[in-house]
């Protein structure tokens, strides 16, 4: 892979400028600042893509609300070529029983961690589990999750920035943008 | 690498293809649960009501109720696999499946970093199927050939691993173009050592 050190430089198409997406973040706070009034929600993050959008979410929520943030190991962040399972690389700091739980994701494309985590939360016993991503690419879904707010639906595309990344790079970028082609091995 | 070596013993079929068997260790990976070739569909039927042809998707993630068919083909070479697909939904409306194409392979491997491993699961390199260490099982006790009254309520009428019928024509005729392809194909499979289907009863077998 060639980095160049302008990361603008690897995009070849800004899908989402910073002004559509705070424009959609506010719109999202709002709605959920609506739907959940008055009852307690906790919002939890899936690290480490959506940091970007869960700090822009829950400064545009306006009613109570407390944070999580949980971690969990990628199919392709094994060490070895050896099977396993998922792991929960980072769990939650505070109980959610009884509470209402927003999961905060940046993408949701095959949906298979977060059928795994929404499996897992569920043994919790929150009051209510809902799911809030900025991103939908249905094009690649495996496992079909129902979204209860959903920012933009993206074509099959490779996107990066605002916490979307390649190789751990390109998470800083204030827009998503498609990766050039010529930056990794094109999968088709 | 042995693709198959990491898989629980307890339910890691004979796959038809490495890709299968990569999927399989994404779905476990995930606590996905998953069957392999458990049900066969008849799609196509003469006069007399005798299966000319039927399609046993790849997996059936029992949890989720939902037919997982891949194919790591070449896309212009997938018009069969398009036509079986179009044929199940008009008799089985109600049964859910999604077909993977070799260009939804890819992008899963590369989505997990390992689309080096995509070549080698790709297309006919991919392809070793050792022999089915036992018969289709049937779980309805009606026989193969035998059409539903009404295809479009009736269930899947295999169960177990390779649905597929000795008898089906269509079947035959793969059983064709295996022989064909065999040399190449098992020549390629020797070579990939990560393909490597050795300790497995029979050798290995290539479909088409």
């Amino acid at each position: 892979m060639t980095r160049r050190p302008d990361l603008t430089a690897d995009v070849s198409e800004i899908l989402l400028s910073e002004e559509q997406i705070q424009a959609k973040v506010l719109e999202l706070g709002r709605r959920i600042s609506d739907d959940f009034a008055g009852r307690e929600l906790t919002l939890v993050s899936v690290l480490k893509g959506s940091l970007p959008f869960m700090a822009d979410l829950m400064r545009s929520i306006t009613i109570p609300v407390q944070i999580d943030l949980m971690e969990v190991s990628s199919y392709g962040g094994m060490a070895t070529e050896s099977s396993g399972l998922v792991r929960i690389l980072k769990d939650l700091s505070s109980s959610i029983d009884g509470r209402h739980v927003l999961i905060v994701e940046d993408i949701i494309d095959t949906g298979l961690t977060l059928n795994y985590l929404v499996r897992y939360l569920r043994g919790k016993n929150p009051a209510s589990l809902k799911i809030c991503t900025l991103l939908d690419k249905p094009a690649r879904r495996l496992v079909e999750i129902a979204i209860d707010y959903r920012g933009f639906e993206i074509p099959d595309q490779f996107v990066i920035g605002y916490g979307l990344d390649y190789g751990e790079a390109y998470r800083n970028l204030r827009f998503v943008g498609v990766l050039r082609p010529e930056v990794y091995t094109d999968p088709d | 690498m042995d693709l198959d070596a990491d898989l629980d013993i307890r339910h890691a079929p004979a796959f038809a293809h490495a890709s299968e068997a990569e999927l399989a260790r994404i779905l476990d990976f995930y606590a996905v649960a998953w069957e392999y070739e458990p049900h066969t569909f008849p799609i196509l039927f003469d006069r007399s009501g005798t299966v000319l042809e039927s399609f046993s998707p790849d997996f059936y993630l029992t949890e989720l109720d939902l037919y997982l068919e891949l194919t790591t083909l070449k896309q212009r070479l997938v018009r069969k696999k398009n036509r079986k697909l179009r044929r199940l939904r008009e008799l089985y409306p109600d049964v859910r499946i999604k077909l993977l194409y070799a260009r939804d392979f890819r992008a899963l491997l590369f989505k997990y970093g390992k689309l080096s491993l995509a070549d080698a699961l790709t297309g006919a390199d991919g392809q070793t199927t050792p022999p089915r260490a036992r018969p289709p099982r049937r779980i309805d006790g009606a026989p193969l050939v035998q059409a539903p009254t009404d295809p479009a309520s009736a269930g899947p009428i295999g169960h177990g691993q390779g649905g597929r019928s000795a008898d089906d024509p269509a079947r035959r005729g793969d059983h064709a173009r295996r022989r064909v392809r065999r040399t190449r194909a098992e020549a390629r499979a020797r070579a990939a050592s990560r393909l490597s289907t050795a300790g497995e009863p029979g050798g290995m077998e290539v479909t088409a």
